[in-house]
């Protein structure tokens, strides 16, 4: 991505000398009441994602990956402890400077694509600049990230037009249009075959290259692999044995 | 990027919104349909409407800024008198008067009465009549003019002979005289609502009647405006605490026909404007549909960064789209209504009368109106809903 190169080096603290994580936790507690029952979908957890990285995170259904992936997502906000973005507690933002660091901070790549269908592959990537009013700029950035994604001959083509692996990379592409710090995949090899899903950790690979953080939430051990980090969430709570569970 | 797409960008709420509106087809044709009823509905019956009065005018006869001017329930004479006249010129001012002398006759016809007919004498019948056939006579001292009705019923002509038999007073006394008169013209058809309505009359030159008896006097004025000052004028100089005259004044009767159409007309757009609450129910049902069918697609849209606001402007910017092309068509179907109408009640089609075309734009800004609003709810129920909710599906 263009401009993002050094974008790890940028956040280097240079007083302690140590990185500035994307995005912190501590001591993350996440409630939910449904039924007239409380669930503890995160208790207590630290996490931390520094630029550059690539984290999977593991557990079986129910661990609380989704909720952990929403934190960080800005998509919901902590019972209690504490979420930092770039060092500012999220709890200090209303929903709409919230929506714009979302926008600002964070791509998106959803468990089923989550394309709109009635807009072309080209058209899906620019969605999340489309308001901006700079369709030409928007445009190119689009198609650049089309090509690099090897669909360069698919920009016009609509979603129903194309593989499942396919979608998945638009789905990146349109992630990555706003030039993000922080990817965050929801099972992003989910529904594809292993030479896709291949494809697609190369992305990964590539993006976090350029200072890009890649957080995403897998059942599938290969992901886990190619990963700098697995946290395994059981429970909510973060196991640090060795061995990821991954079923 | 062809110049259409970069339009399209610069516009984006609008382009999702075009885009939407196609993928549903049948649902967005039925809701720009009941739009489009909606808007006939209101500008269809308001330019009929106006259409209606036109042509009600038309046969009520133009009924200007006239005052008429009779013998007060005091007047002992129980007429005007050539001095009476000569006083209503002198305040009328600029305004033309004609003095109008009436009585009643009977038709003869082979020697019997073939019914009856009313005279009146007039010193210049081309300020009250337009002449359907002959002419009247620059100097008019004697023939008779005929009215339409009459002429048609006793088949007269110009050139034709007609006797009349009149009561008329001679030296004191009432006798009957049967006078034989030449058609010099036929008069046009007049209004119902004309001033001293020709249809069922004789014109006859005031020589023929007896001296300083007149009937009524018409003051004709600019505007209304000007015919109720004549009127309080009028009313002043000959009424103290006698009514020697009274003064009847058009301008009230066309204000109060006028009024009365007016209101029937804003009743029947009433009606009509329901049935765009119904097209703005539809609407919001539309849009309701398509929030909840889009649901995790604008879940979606809010996890990439758009604002609530952002949201509502989208979904509003369908509505929109969805009223703007129901009120053009309905537009366009409207003019043609009312061009079939137009034909029927004016005998033209293209005859708009003023305030015909008001009604067919106010239909269709109502529909655009109707669709933003019915797009409000829908849109805010989008946006309220919490990213995480609608995207977990």
């Amino acid at each position: 991505m263009a401009g993002s190169e050094d974008m790890g080096a940028d956040d280097t603290d240079a007083d302690e000398g140590t990185t500035r994580p994307v995005i912190a936790g501590h001591d993350v507690v996440k409630e939910y009441v449904t039924g007239g029952e409380t669930v503890r979908a995160l208790r207590g957890i630290d996490f931390r994602v520094d630029p550059g990285e690539f984290v999977a995170i593991v557990g079986p259904s129910g661990s609380g990956k989704s909720t952990l992936l929403n934190m960080l997502g800005l998509l919901d906000v902590p019972t209690s402890g504490l979420v930092e973005l770039n060092g500012v507690d999220v709890e200090t933002f209303g929903d709409a400077e919230r929506t714009r660091k979302r926008k600002e901070t964070i791509g998106f790549v959803f468990q089923s694509f989550h394309l709109i269908p009635t807009l072309t592959a080209v058209e899906n990537v620019e969605v999340p600049r489309l308001l901006d009013r700079t369709p030409r700029k928007t445009r190119e950035t689009a198609t650049d990230l089309l090509e690099r994604m090897g669909l360069g001959d698919r920009v016009a083509h609509y979603p129903d037009e194309l593989s499942g692996g396919q979608k998945q990379r638009v789905a990146i592409a349109r992630a990555l249009v706003n030039e993000p710090r922080l990817l965050l995949a929801d099972e992003p090899t989910g529904n594809l075959d292993r030479d896709t899903g291949d494809q697609i950790l190369a992305e990964f690979d590539a993006i976090t290259d350029e200072g890009v953080a890649v957080v995403t939430v897998t059942h599938d051990d290969y992901v886990a692999q190619s990963a700098d980090r697995v946290v395994n969430l059981i429970d909510g709570t973060v196991r640090e044995d060795e061995e990821a569970v991954t079923g | 990027m062809n110049p259409l797409d970069r339009l399209w960008g610069s516009f984006p709420a609008f382009l999702m919104a075009r885009r939407n509106v196609a993928r549903a087809k049948t649902r967005s044709a039925l809701a720009v349909a009941v739009i489009l009823i909606g808007v006939v509905a209101i500008g269809a019956i308001g330019a009929g409407g106006v259409a209606f009065q036109a042509s009600q005018f038309e046969t009520l006869g133009s009924i200007g800024a006239d005052v008429q001017v009779f013998a007060g329930e005091d007047n002992e004479n129980g007429y005007l008198t050539a001095a009476d006249v000569g006083r209503i010129d002198r305040v009328s001012g600029q305004a033309e008067i004609v003095p109008l002398k009436q009585e009643s006759a009977d038709v003869v016809r082979g020697g019997s009465t073939a019914g009856s007919a009313t005279l009146y004498g007039v010193e210049e019948p081309s300020a009250l009549y337009e002449v359907r056939e002959g002419s009247i006579p620059a100097n008019w001292r004697k023939g008779v003019l005929v009215g339409s009705t009459l002429a048609d019923r006793y088949d007269l002509r110009p050139g034709s002979k007609v006797t009349l038999r009149r009561t008329v007073t001679e030296d004191g006394e009432t006798v009957r005289r049967t006078e034989e008169y030449r058609v010099t013209a036929v008069l046009a058809q007049g209004g119902q609502a004309d001033i001293a309505n020709p249809n069922e009359a004789f014109v006859l030159p005031p020589g023929e009647f007896d001296d300083d008896a007149f009937a009524q006097v018409i003051v004709r004025s600019e505007d209304a405006t000007a015919a109720n000052e004549t009127a309080m004028e009028i009313k002043r100089t000959f009424n103290g605490r006698r009514e020697l005259v009274s003064v009847f004044e058009r301008g009230d009767i066309a204000e109060q026909i006028d009024e009365a159409f007016r209101l029937i007309n804003l009743f029947l757009v009433g009606i009509g404007a329901i049935s765009l609450v119904v097209a703005g129910v539809s609407i919001a049902n539309v849009m309701l549909m398509s929030a909840i069918e889009r649901r995790e697609e604008i879940g979606v849209l809010r996890a990439v960064g758009y604002q609530k606001l952002d949201i509502v402007r989208i979904m509003l910017a369908e509505a929109t789209l969805l009223g703007v092309v129901g009120s053009l068509l309905g537009g366009a179907v409207t003019l043609g209504v009312v061009a079939v109408i137009n034909d029927a009640l004016l005998g033209d089609p293209f005859a708009f009368p003023a305030g015909s075309l008001q009604y067919v734009a106010a239909g269709m800004v109502f529909g655009v109106i109707a669709s933003l609003l019915a797009g409000i709810y829908p849109a805010w129920t989008a946006a309220r809903e919490r990213p995480v909710e609608a995207l977990r599906g």
